[in-house]
């Protein structure tokens, strides 16, 4: 047996131990997403689909490094500039042994939101893109990848070094087949040297069947900073989980989010900073639009270690329900063990506000565009933080474009200046 | 222009007022004056169409028509402007974009062509002049941070740009500076025409000085108990609201 293959096979049975994570765990207790995973859960990767007919382009104004990925498998991509070493994982793994091969594939259930899921990627990935970047590198234009599903299981899997003083952004766009049922379950890892500086933007649109799953894992070295955003658009179940470890001295992180859904749609995100050394900052700000029966989970945990002297930590979550029969479960965690920090947090659930809602129309707006407007307004607060700024239009147009006065509301937003 | 004939409004089952009547012609300033909570704001917003309020008798007409059955917009549309007690931030919505949507929205209503960004923005940095307001607050966020002084003279920028045929001030002169009063005073005075009507809500004779009103209304206990010219609200400043009260029996 391989290094590789006994891997596989130790993270398939960690998987089996735990199996898809059940509602009788703490952090899965809204979210029970068997029934509609089982189908995929057995059922191997199809061979990969070589040829990309339905594969979309979007995005095409933005000027960057682009690859695609089609259920699961590394299909096209750009070569990356000198000092970024980028090969996929599945080339990787062919001839990588010993220490390589376990860094990639290894399975720590001790690690912060584990469940069996996360097994599962480890033994199923058969690709994915495994970055290096030199010492003092900054990429210049953002990696672009494109996860495209077109039916069945995706368990695409990123490992990502950032060297000292290097920068890099990473926007993935989730995208599937409106006609099929299937399942993402993804994970990207970051590590973030010295000083290194990392964007990392998912942008999850897939269709209305399927079923996503995505974590990003991040472990930050002495004063790097992490600015994350997830934006949870699409899929009929979606569970993002994010954790991210600020290991060393002045690491900083941002985790905003945004996710905005209707009919059935759930979207659950599980935020877990580790604040582990001092004078870290960690901010975080997710917010949630929610029309329809749609349900929402947003659990915020942080961990201020002892040692983690001067933490200044925020987090605020906040939810607008357009609908009386839509649900939110917020919940922040705070586990601090030390005096010397400073931990904010908080969090709203309500409707759109009755004199915010009068004053615009005692300007002149009528009431849908009055309320259009404000739920514009309050979900652009996430989105203005996305660079680079066509990105942050495209998510303004998926989120907003399908309103019948997008044009115009856009237009009144303050920092979009769609009209100036 | 306005017609108020015995207006009764419920607020969550309290009768505020209480049968109030008044007559605005155009060209007109009127004040009204009354005690805290009076019914003074609740006055203008029903006006305005603020919702949460229930006529339960009477009725408003504006230019002849029956103003209750339009909706808040209607009625800006109609050349209608509330200038709010206490205006409302809304962080994210950009202040001048927001006024450029109500203006072309009230533009569409009356026929007219909308204005272009290059003639709104030449409006409106006449506007911000007018009422000496920093450019810089017209690109912020709808009373984002905003003093409250500085909220107030948003509220007559706003109403400098909307250029209505009914305005409604209601208390746009507490918390204001001398020099704000005077601005302020100053773009309430470059509105006023024979074509235009203005009410006054105040508790100071101080903005009575700078605009001279017309009709001075007392409201106390939601009811108007007293009218007069100018010298009644000079009167009021020093004899305080009292000696209305008895003489009206109450
Ligand atoms: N939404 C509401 N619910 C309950 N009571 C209300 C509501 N709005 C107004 N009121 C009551 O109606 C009365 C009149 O209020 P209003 O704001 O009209 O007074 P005002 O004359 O403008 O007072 P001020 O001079 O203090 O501005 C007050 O007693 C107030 O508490
Ligand atoms: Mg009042």
């Amino acid at each position: 047996m391989s290094a590789i293959d006994r891997l596989r096979a130790q993270a398939e049975a960690v998987f089996a131990r735990h199996g898809v994570p059940a509602p009788r765990l703490e952090h899965w207790k809204y979210t029970d997403i068997r029934r509609v995973v089982a189908p995929f859960i057995d059922h191997a990767s199809p061979a990969a689909s070589a040829e990309q007919g339905g594969v979309p382009n979007p995005l095409r104004d933005l000027d960057a490094y682009r690859v695609t990925f089609v259920d699961g498998r590394l299909v096209d991509g750009d070569t990356l500039p000198d000092g970024v070493r980028v090969r996929s994982l599945a080339a990787v793994l062919a001839e990588a042994r010993g220490e390589e091969a376990s860094r990639l594939l290894a399975v720590d259930e001790r690690a912060p939101l584990f469940n069996g899921l996360v097994a599962l990627n480890a033994a199923r990935a058969c690709d994915g893109l495994v970055i290096d970047v030199a010492d003092g590198v900054c990429v210049q234009k953002p990696l672009y990848v494109l996860h495209w599903g077109a039916v069945g299981a995706a368990h695409p899997r990123h490992w990502i070094r950032l060297g000292r003083h290097a920068e890099l952004t990473l926007i993935e766009h989730y995208l599937s087949d409106q006609e099929q049922a299937g399942l993402t379950n993804g994970v990207t890892r970051l590590e973030l040297g010295a000083g290194a500086h990392a964007r990392h933007v998912r942008l999850q649109q897939e269709a209305r069947r399927r079923v996503h799953i995505g974590r990003l894992e991040a472990r930050q070295a002495r004063a790097s900073s992490l600015v994350s955003h997830s934006i949870a658009l699409g899929g009929a179940w979606s569970r993002v989980d994010i954790a991210c470890t600020l290991a060393d001295e002045a690491a900083r992180c941002r985790l905003d989010g945004l996710y905005l859904l209707a009919g059935r749609q759930h979207a659950d995100h599980h935020t877990e900073i580790e604040h582990g050394a001092p004078f870290g900052v960690s901010r975080e700000m997710y917010r949630g639009v929610l029309d329809g029966r749609a349900r929402a989970v947003f659990n915020g945990r942080i961990v201020v270690r002892e040692g983690a002297v001067k933490t200044d930590s925020a987090q605020r979550n906040a939810n607008l329900l357009l609908s009386d029969r839509a649900e939110v479960d917020t919940k922040p965690e705070l586990e601090i063990y030390n005096d010397d920090v400073q931990c904010a947090h908080g969090a709203t659930v309500g409707q759109l506000d009755a004199q915010q809602l009068f004053y615009l129309r005692a300007r002149g707006l009528s009431e849908e565009q009055a309320r259009q407007l404000l739920t514009f307004a309050f979900a652009d607060e996430v989105l203005a933080g996305i660079k680079p700024p066509e990105v942050r239009r495209y998510v303004e147009r998926a989120a907003f474009g399908k309103l019948p006065q997008a044009g115009d509301i856009a237009s009144m937003l303050q920092q979009a200046g769609g009209a100036a | 222009m306005l017609k108020i004939e015995n207006l009764h409004v419920r607020v969550e089952d309290k009768d505020i007022l209480k049968g109030i009547n008044l007559e605005v012609r155009a060209g007109e300033v009127h004040a009204i004056m009354g005690p805290n909570g009076s019914g003074k704001s609740t006055l203008s917003n029903v006006i305005a169409g603020r919702p949460g309020y229930t006529v339960t008798e009477g009725r408003i007409l504006y230019q002849g028509r029956d103003l209750l059955r339009l909706t808040p917009e209607e009625r800006v549309w109609e050349g209608i402007f509330l200038a709010f007690q206490y205006p409302v931030e809304i962080p994210g919505v950009n202040n001048t974009y927001l006024l450029k949507a109500g203006v072309n929205a009230r533009r569409r209503h009356q026929g007219l062509p909308e204005l272009d960004a290059m003639d709104f923005m030449r409006l409106v940095r006449e506007k911000a002049k007018l009422v000496e307001l920093d450019p810089s607050f017209l690109a912020r966020g709808v009373n984002e941070g905003f003093s409250g002084g500085e909220k107030k003279r948003n509220e007559i920028f706003q109403m400098a740009v909307l250029e209505p045929t009914l305005a409604l001030l209601d208390e746009t002169d507490s918390g204001l500076d001398i020099d704000a009063l005077r601005i302020v005073a100053h773009g309430v005075n470059q509105l006023r025409s024979p074509e235009r009507a203005m009410v006054l809500v105040t508790h100071y004779q101080r903005l009575l000085d700078y605009i001279e009103p017309d009709v001075v209304h007392v409201l106390a206990d939601g009811r108007i108990l007293k009218t007069g010219d100018a010298a009644l609200a000079k009167e009021l400043e020093t004899r305080g609201y009292d000696w209305v009260r008895k003489e009206a029996g109450i």
